[in-house]
C-alpha cells in the first residue's frame, strides 16, 4: 500500500530517505544534545548523584516517548503504560538478583521472606542478560497485544480505552501487592549488587547506565521519527484525525493500532529497563493508576505529537520534581495540578506553544480542534 | 456473640423442664445460717471447702439478702480483709484497718488480736465461684454481674444449672442474658440426664449459628456419640440443619454485603455517567465529590456538636443537603472554570480533571489533615438485628442501600419528570439538535454537571458510617464506579443500576473464594470480555454524534 499514496508533503522522497532528522530541527537539536551529554558523562564525569539523575531522568524521557507515539500520533491515551514500564522493571530487577545469586551465592531477600529454598519456576534462565531482555520486551508487547486486541477489535476507544487501561494498571497493582506471586510482593524487589558481575554502584557502573540510557533515548528517538516520517506515520495520523474515514478508504485500522500500540509498550519496557537498575529497587507503587496518569502528564506538558516536546516534557517535570519533592514536598502536588491546569488551558500543545507564542496571544479564546 | 428469639426461648424451655423436676421442697427459698458460715469461714481448709459448696450448692435457692450477705464476706476473704476473733468474723473496709463490723450482726469492733484466715489454692477457686454466683445473682450493676458471670465460667461444671436459670431468668440486660443462656446450654449439653441432652441438642438446632455448630460438632467426640444410637442421629440430624442454616445465612450475609457495595457504587457512578453521556468527560475527580460529600457530612457534625449537642443524632439527616449542595457548587465552579474550556478535547479533560482531584486532595490534607475522620454513630446506624443464623442485617449498611433507593427514585424522577430532566435527555440524545431547538445546552450543561456532582456528594454521607474517611478515600471507590459506566453504558440510570448491582455483586461474590485481588482481576477481564459483544455498554442510548 505504501506505494500507491505519497502522502508526505514537503520534503521530497529523495531528501527525506536520507535527512530523517531534518524535517524536525528541534529533535535534531535534542538527539544532538543527549548524544552530546553522553560524549561528556563518559569524558568529564561530574558528581555521582548528578550522572545516576541523568540516567533516570533519560529513562523516564524514553517512556514519554513511548506514550507520545501513540497518544500524540495515534489518538490513543493510555493511561496505563505503567504497567509495561513495570514490566520491564520487574523483569531486569529478577535478572539482577538471580544473576547475583548464582555469582555470590546470597539468596535474594524475597527467598527468604517467604522461606522459599530456590526461586520458582518462571525465574529460570533470568541469569541470562539476552533472555530478560528478550523478556521484558516481549512479555510487555504480548500483554498489550492482548489487552489491544480486545480493546480495537471492538473498536473501544477514546476516553473508554484511557479508563480501561487505568483499570488494567490497577488491577496489576493490587495483583502485585500480593506475598505470593513470587516477585517481591508489596516490598518489592531491591538489593541488586551486581550488573553483569561489576558492583552496583561504583562510579563506573553508574556512569555506563547513564551513558546506556543516553543512548536508548537517541536511538529511540530516530527511530520513532523514522516511523513517523514515514508512510506508515502518515497513516498513523490519519487515523489519529479520522479513523472511521481512514477504514473506509480501506485501511486496516485495528492492524495499524495494535502494531504500534505494542511498540509503544515495548519501548515503555526498555525505559523500565534501564531504570530500576538506577534507582536500585522496583515495587507495585510503580504500577499506581497516578503515576501513570502523570506519564501523560509530562507528555502534554512538554507538547503532545511531537517526539521532541514528550523529552521535553518528561525532563523538564521530573527534573522539576526531583528539586522541589526536596525543597518544598508540600508544595509540588499544587504546583503539579495547577501546571496541568495551565498547559491544558492554555497551551494546548504544551511547553512548545511557549516557543511560538503571540505579542497579541489568541490562547484565551476556546482552543481548536484538538485529538 | 448472636442473640437470637430462639436462645430465649430454649432458656424458657429449661425453665419449664426444671420446674417439672424440681422437688417443691427445694423450690421454696431456703435460709443461710450466716453466723455458722462465718464460722467455718474462720475455720481449717476443709471447713471452710464445705462451707462455700453449700453456698454454691444453695445459691439458687437462697433470698437476696443471704446473697449479697455471703458474696460481702466472700469478697472480704478473698481481698484479706476479714478478721477473725474467736468464734467471730470481722469485715474491714480496707487490708490492714484497725476496726471493722461484726460479719454476722453488723455491729463495729475493733480487730486488736483478730486473724487473717488462710486460704488454700482450691479453697480460693471455691470462693472466687462462689462469689461470683453471688455478683450474678446480686450486683446492683450489669459490669458486676457480668464480672461474677466471668468467674463462674471459669468453673462452670462445678456450678449448678439451677443457679444459671435463676439468674438468666431475673436478668435485664440482653447481652448478659444471652451469654447466660449459652452457657446453661453448654451444661445442658454435657449434662448425665440422656433426655435432657436430647432436648439441649434440639434447642441448639432450632437457633442455627457458626458457634452453635461448633458446640455441636464438639459433642461427636462425646462417648455416647459411638454407643447411643438415639443420641448419635439425633446429633447428626442437628448437625445438619445447623450448618444448611450457617451456610444461607452466610450467603444472606454476602449478598447483603454486596448490595450495599453496589449502593455506594452506584450512586457513585450515577453522575459519572449522567456527565459522560451529557458532554462526553470522564470526571477522574468524581471520587474527590465522594470526599467533600464525606467531609461536608463531618462539618455537619462538628457545627451541630457545637450548637445544639441535643441534636447530634440528627446530624447525618442534616448532612444529606449539605453535602449534596457542596459537591455540586464545586462541580459547577470547576465546570466553569475548567472544564468549560475542554467540551472538544475529552482527552485533555481527563487530564485536566485529574489535575483537579490531585489539587483538592492535596488542599484537604493540608486544611484539615489526613488522618481518619472520627463520626460519631447515631443509634440509626450502628447495630443491627440478627435475622437468620450468622447473618445479621447492619443499619450502616441498611441506610447506604435506602438512601442508594431514593437517590435512584429522585435521580429518575429528575430526569424523566422535570424540564431539567428533560433538557439533559434532548441534549444527551443530539446535542446540536436541542441547540437549534433553542435549549440552552451551555446552562444544561453546567447544571448536570452540579447534579453529578451532588449524587458523588451523597455517595460521601452514605460511606461515612461504613468506610473510612481521609483526602484520600476517593481512590478506592473512583476506578470501580469508572466500570460501572463502561459496563452500564453512558447516560443511563437504570444501566448504571444493573451495572453497580452486577459489579458490586462479583466481586463480593468472588472475593470469599478466591480473595479481593482475584476478584479485581476477574470483574475487569469479564468486563473487557463483554465490551467485545457490547461495546456500548449493557444499555446503550440511541444517539448522533
Amino acid at each position: 500500500m505504501s506505494g500507491a499514496l505519497d502522502l508526505s508533503p514537503g520534503i521530497p522522497a529523495a531528501r527525506r530517505r536520507g535527512l530523517i532528522l531534518g524535517g524536525d530541527p528541534l529533535l535534531a537539536g535534542l538527539v544532538g544534545l543527549v548524544l552530546a551529554a553522553a560524549l561528556g558523562l563518559v569524558l568529564l564525569p561530574p558528581a555521582p548523584y548528578l550522572v545516576n539523575m541523568i540516567g533516570q531522568l533519560a529513562a523516564f524521557a524514553i517512556l514519554a516517548v513511548s506514550l507520545d507515539l501513540v497518544w500524540g500520533y495515534l489518538g490513543i491515551l493510555s493511561l496505563g503504560h505503567g504497567l509495561f514500564f513495570a514490566i520491564g522493571g520487574y523483569v531486569c530487577a529478577m535478572h539482577l538478583l538471580a544473576h547475583a545469586y548464582v555469582v555470590t551465592g546470597t539468596a535474594p531477600d524475597l527467598m527468604q521472606f517467604m522461606g522459599w529454598k530456590s526461586l520458582p519456576v518462571y525465574w529460570t534462565g533470568l541469569t541470562s542478560a539476552p533472555y530478560a531482555l528478550a523478556l521484558a520486551l516481549g512479555l510487555a508487547a504480548a500483554v498489550a497485544f492482548v489487552f489491544g486486541l480486545a480493546s480495537f477489535r471492538s473498536r473501544v476507544n477514546g476516553v473508554y480505552f484511557s479508563i480501561i487501561s487505568q483499570a488494567l494498571v490497577y488491577v496489576a497493582m493490587l495483583l502485585m501487592f500480593r506475598n505470593d506471586t513470587g516477585l517481591g510482593g508489596n516490598n518489592g524487589m531491591t538489593g541488586f549488587s551486581l550488573l553483569f558481575g561489576w558492583p552496583m554502584g561504583s562510579p563506573g557502573v553508574v556512569t555506563g547506565l547513564a551513558v546506556a540510557t543516553l543512548l536508548s533515548l537517541a536511538a529511540v528517538l530516530v527511530g520513532a521519527r523514522a516511523l513517523v516520517a514515514s508512510p506508515l506515520g502518515r497513516r498513523m495520523l490519519a487515523c489519529r484525525d479520522d479513523e472511521a474515514r481512514l477504514r473506509t478508504l480501506g485501511y486496516g485500522t485495528t492492524r495499524l493500532k495494535l502494531g504500534i500500540w505494542c511498540l509503544s509498550a515495548a519501548i515503555a519496557a526498555l525505559a523500565g529497563l534501564l531504570y530500576v537498575p538506577q534507582v536500585g529497587i522496583i515495587n507495585p507503587r510503580v504500577l499506581s493508576p497516578d503515576l501513570s496518569i502523570e506519564i501523560a502528564v509530562w507528555v502534554a506538558i512538554g507538547g503532545m505529537g511531537r517526539l521532541g516536546g514528550a523529552v521535553i516534557g518528561a525532563i523538564a517535570v521530573n527534573a522539576l520534581k526531583f528539586w522541589l519533592s526536596a525543597a518544598m514536598p508540600e508544595a509540588w502536588p499544587f504546583i503539579l495540578s495547577g501546571l496541568v491546569l495551565v498547559v491544558v488551558l492554555g497551551l494546548p500543545n504544551g511547553l512548545l506553544d511557549l516557543a511560538t507564542l503571540r505579542l497579541k496571544p489568541n490562547w484565551l479564546q476556546r482552543a481548536g480542534p484538538q485529538p | 456473640m448472636v442473640k437470637g428469639p430462639g436462645r430465649f426461648g430454649f432458656v424458657a424451655l429449661l425453665l419449664w423442664a426444671s420446674s417439672l423436676v424440681m422437688p417443691p421442697a427445694l423450690a421454696a427459698e431456703a435460709t443461710l445460717d450466716r453466723g455458722a458460715l462465718a464460722t467455718a469461714l474462720c475455720g481449717d481448709g476443709a471447713a471452710q471447702a464445705k462451707a462455700v459448696e453449700g453456698v454454691l450448692r444453695n445459691s439458687a435457692e437462697a433470698t437476696s439478702g443471704d446473697l449479697a450477705w455471703a458474696g460481702t464476706i466472700l469478697r472480704a476473704l478473698l481481698d484479706r480483709r476479714l478478721a477473725c476473733l474467736g468464734e467471730s468474723a470481722l469485715v474491714l473496709d480496707r487490708a490492714g484497718a484497725t476496726d471493722g463490723r461484726d460479719a454476722a450482726t453488723g455491729t463495729a469492733r475493733p480487730v486488736t488480736g483478730g486473724r487473717s484466715p488462710v486460704l488454700g489454692l482450691r479453697q480460693r477457686a471455691l470462693i472466687e465461684t462462689a462469689s461470683g454466683a453471688a455478683s450474678l445473682l446480686t450486683g446492683a450493676d450489669v459490669e458486676l454481674r457480668r464480672a461474677g458471670l466471668a468467674a463462674l465460667e471459669r468453673r462452670i461444671a462445678t456450678v449448678p444449672e439451677a443457679l444459671l436459670l435463676r439468674a438468666a431468668s431475673a436478668e435485664s440486660d440482653p447481652g448478659l442474658r444471652a451469654g447466660l443462656a449459652a452457657i446453661a446450654q453448654s451444661a445442658a449439653l454435657s449434662s448425665v440426664d440422656p433426655a435432657r441432652r436430647l432436648a439441649a441438642i434440639r434447642a441448639v438446632s432450632e437457633a442455627p449459628s457458626g458457634a452453635a455448630f461448633s458446640r455441636l460438632s464438639a459433642l461427636k467426640a462425646d462417648a455416647a456419640y459411638g454407643s447411643d444410637p438415639a443420641f448419635r442421629s439425633a446429633l447428626d440430624a442437628a448437625l445438619a440443619r445447623v450448618e444448611r442454616a450457617v451456610s444461607i445465612g452466610n450467603g444472606l450475609a454476602v449478598l447483603y454485603n454486596g448490595l450495599s457495595f453496589a449502593s455506594i457504587l452506584f450512586m457513585a457512578a450515577a453522575g459519572l455517567a449522567i456527565i459522560f453521556g451529557l458532554m462526553g468527560v470522564i470526571n477522574l475527580a468524581q471520587g474527590e465529590f465522594i470526599m467533600i460529600g464525606a467531609y461536608a457530612t463531618y462539618g455537619v457534625q462538628e457545627a451541630v456538636r457545637r450548637i445544639a449537642p441535643g441534636w447530634l443524632d440528627a446530624y447525618l439527616l442534616a448532612a444529606i443537603p449539605v453535602a449534596f449542595l457542596t459537591s455540586a457548587l464545586v462541580g459547577i465552579a470547576i465546570e466553569a472554570l475548567i472544564l468549560r474550556h475542554l467540551y472538544r478535547r475529552p482527552l485533555m479533560s481527563l487530564l485536566a480533571t485529574w489535575a483537579v482531584s490531585l489539587f483538592l486532595i492535596n488542599g484537604v490534607r493540608v486544611a484539615v489533615g489526613s488522618q481518619n475522620l472520627q463520626f460519631a454513630m447515631p443509634p440509626y446506624v450502628s447495630g443491627g438485628v440478627p435475622l437468620y443464623a450468622d447473618f445479621v442485617v447492619t443499619w450502616n449498611r441498611l441506610f447506604a442501600i435506602a438512601f442508594a433507593a431514593v437517590t435512584l427514585v429522585l435521580t429518575l424522577v429528575i430526569l424523566k419528570r422535570t424540564p431539567l430532566g428533560l433538557d439533559i435527555r434532548a441534549v444527551t440524545q443530539n446535542r446540536d439538535m436541542a441547540a437549534c431547538l433553542g435549549i440552552r445546552t451551555r446552562r444544561v450543561d453546567r447544571l448536570a454537571f452540579g447534579f453529578g456532582s451532588g449524587l458523588a456528594g451523597l455517595a460521601g454521607v452514605a460511606l461515612c458510617p461504613i468506610y473510612s474517611v481521609n483526602p484520600g478515600m476517593g481512590a478506592n471507590f473512583v476506578i470501580d464506579s469508572f466500570m460501572v459506566v463502561v459496563l452500564g453504558g453512558v447516560g443511563t440510570v437504570v444501566g448504571t443500576l444493573v451495572a453497580a448491582l452486577g459489579i458490586g455483586g462479583a466481586n463480593v461474590l468472588i472475593e470469599p473464594l478466591y480473595g479481593a485481588v482475584a476478584a479485581k482481576v476477574i470483574v475487569l477481564a469479564g468486563i473487557i470480555l463483554f465490551l467485545q459483544r457490547r461495546p456500548e455498554g449493557l444499555f446503550a442510548v440511541r444517539r448522533r454524534r
